[in-house]
């Protein structure tokens, strides 16, 4: 069943009075338990991508549809309801409040989500932090963690609330490549376990190694669609 | 968990949120001082002029407030025994007393200087007036007797003191002149100008004999004894007593009300720009806030985040530091004020120079305790904070998500 899909989607950006185009008519289904990589050089439309299917931006042409529902003409509202529900974010600079605890930062989404009494919440923020293998820092502000670990708290933060898709945009870039095996590992791992479906983006061979689905785009197009 | 967040963030600049705070408590502590110092002047003048100049109520012959800056004298109440005497049988009156009111020229036969005759009743002035317990120096009248009592401020420029004469001249009722050499028996200090500054006070037997008045005063002047009730009592008396006019304190210190107004309206607005100051700091404390956090604020509306959540999050942290403003620009206004309050602050230097600006004040003047100044000053500076900081936060939530995840 697909969770995610692309129908002839068209996206351009207006920079001043040009006119750039960044997907020229991109049809793609992702299914449900997927872990899909879109890769591609840099300018070939794979973060576009990542922003539609994660309803931060809406296509200039053709239709995104998200656990069957059209949201390509939703409201900014309504978008940051379903980003709200259904979807979790991994960046490439991790992007934790650095001002809270990193159980804290893994609250903060069930917080906006209003779930859960706070005893609740606090079960199942351990629970994810303990299953990220860093239960012992949850105290610990993004600060004193290394970039791994603080990706571990932005992989927790993503999955908490059990969202249908976790979209990742490059996530081991600021990694060495140790820890950025480390972050893929637990990734597919969580995808395993919690049967959430996983997109990445990512131009690093290493990485594309992990996807179970490789996307290959290149200037706006699907190059390449194939099943590991 | 926006409180927590909004209560951290403000703290990750703790340099900037500390300047932006104390500006606001400053500005804050400035307004309540000025207040209280304000109102303290206003109450000070108020119960000078009920004390020393009108009464709760006075009594004047039909006609005398038309002409009221000359102080006619062909404007009298010519038998105020009658009405004196209904006065006093009136439960809420508590004393009553009348005056004459009249044009002098003060001299020591080398300098003259114009001033203000008061010819006031010995034996009841005190029932309404705090003349008696004002002497400096020198005594009281003791019934009517051929000497005057000289503000303080006349003494000293004549350079006279107690057993000194002065000439007193003057216009009777009809108009001829009049020389008296009186000698002075007590100096007035009231800390009214009006009459520290410009008042000779005679006995009011020696004024209706040298002022051709007969029997007649210039007015009657009236203590209740609930001072709350003088416009009831004034309307009453309207109705009760023909041919005369009636005016409450207020009514005769209306110059001096409106311009005490204006004056403290002219300071707050003056004080209202100093604080504008504090406000545009504020503003721009979270206006830097959203510029160096537009990276957090995408994630945030990335993970769903509403637009009004983002704006509720920058407006309390402007409002956490107008609250932590206002909580210490109440207690250093405390602190300052209790010298104020208990000590005063002494404008006598200025007061002279400055000449009649309406206030009754001559010297120390103290503040109070306007509660609800501080009451307000504090709601103020938390709500003020969180409407300055609306700007920032709306432009915080206008931010497209993808956008602001692209800032490095």
């Amino acid at each position: 069943m697909a969770i995610a899909m692309m129908e002839n989607v068209v996206k351009h950006y207006k920079i001043g009075k040009v006119e750039v185009p960044a997907l020229r008519g991109i049809s793609l289904s992702i299914e449900e338990g997927d872990f899909a990589s879109i890769a591609g050089p840099s300018g070939s439309g794979k973060t576009t991508m990542l922003n539609l299917f994660g309803c931060l931006d809406k296509p200039s042409g053709g239709r995104v549809y998200l656990n069957e529902r059209d949201v390509s003409k939703f409201s900014s509202n309504k978008l940051a309801d379903i980003r709200n529900h259904n979807l979790g974010f991994i960046f490439q600079t991790f992007n934790l409040i650095p001002v809270l605890t990193a159980f804290e930062n893994v609250e903060f989404p069930l917080i906006l989500l209003k779930k859960g009494k706070p005893k609740e919440r606090k079960e199942s923020v351990m629970n994810m932090l303990t299953q990220v293998g860093i239960g012992e820092l949850a105290k610990r502000k993004p600060s004193e963690m290394s970039g791994g670990q603080q990706q571990r708290v932005a992989i927790a933060r993503a999955l908490v609330k059990g969202p249908k898709v976790v979209l990742a945009d490059e996530p081991t870039a600021n990694l060495d490549s140790v820890t950025g095996e480390g972050i893929l590992k637990l990734m597919k791992e969580m995808n395993q376990r919690t049967k959430t479906t996983f997109i990445f983006s990512t131009h690093d061979p290493m990485v594309m190694g992990y996807a179970r689905r490789l996307i290959r785009v290149h200037d706006g197009k699907i190059q390449s669609d194939e099943r590991m | 968990m926006l409180f927590k967040l909004a209560f951290r963030n403000i703290f990750r600049h703790f340099t900037r949120t500390f300047l932006t705070f104390l500006a606001i408590a400053i500005g804050l502590m400035f307004m309540i001082i000025m207040d209280s110092m304000l109102t303290g002047i206003d109450q000070e003048s108020f119960d000078r002029i009920i004390n020393y100049e009108t009464g709760h109520i006075k009594i004047f012959d039909r006609g005398y407030r038309e002409d009221e800056e000359n102080l006619p004298l062909d404007k009298a109440i010519e038998e105020p025994g009658a009405i004196i005497d209904k006065l006093e049988k009136d439960p809420d009156v508590a004393g009553v007393t009348s005056r004459i009111n009249f044009r002098i020229m003060l001299s020591d036969g080398v300098d003259q200087y114009p001033a203000v005759g008061i010819a006031i009743d010995p034996a009841d002035d005190e029932s309404v007036f705090l003349l008696r317990k004002s002497i400096d120096k020198g005594v009281f009248f003791i019934g009517n007797e051929e000497a005057m009592l000289l503000g303080e401020g006349l003494a000293e420029d004549f350079g006279v003191g107690v057993g000194d004469y002065l000439t007193v001249l003057t216009r009777t009722k009809y108009d001829t002149y009049q020389a008296l050499d009186l000698r002075i028996k007590g100096i007035l200090r009231t800390e009214d100008p009006k009459i520290d500054w410009a008042a000779v006070v005679i006995p009011l037997g020696l004024g209706q004999e040298s002022l051709d008045m007969g029997k007649g005063v210039t007015e009657i002047d009236i203590k209740l004894k609930d001072p709350t009730k003088t416009k009831q009592f004034r309307d009453k008396l309207a109705k009760e007593i023909t041919g005369v006019e009636v005016a409450t304190w207020q009514d005769l210190a209306e110059d001096v009300m409106a311009i005490a107004e204006a004056k403290r309206g002219g300071t707050f607005v003056m004080l209202f720009g100093i604080f504008l100051v504090a406000l545009i700091g504020m503003t721009n404390t979270i206006l830097l806030a959203v510029f160096e956090r537009v990276k957090e604020i995408g994630m945030m509306a990335a993970m769903g985040m509403k637009r009004k959540q983002i704006v509720r999050l920058f407006m309390l942290e402007g409002a956490m530091i107008g609250l932590m403003g206002s909580i210490a620009g109440c207690l250093m206004a405390i602190l300052l004020n209790i010298p104020f309050v208990k000590y005063g602050l002494n404008w006598g230097m200025y007061m002279r120079d400055m000449g009649d600006i309406g206030y009754r004040v001559t010297g120390v003047s103290r503040g109070v305790w306007n509660i609800n100044m501080f009451v307000g000053a504090f709601i103020f500076g938390i709500v003020v904070s969180a409407l300055t900081s609306f700007y920032p936060a709306w432009v915080a939530s206008r931010m497209e998500p993808t956008e602001a995840l692209k800032r490095v």
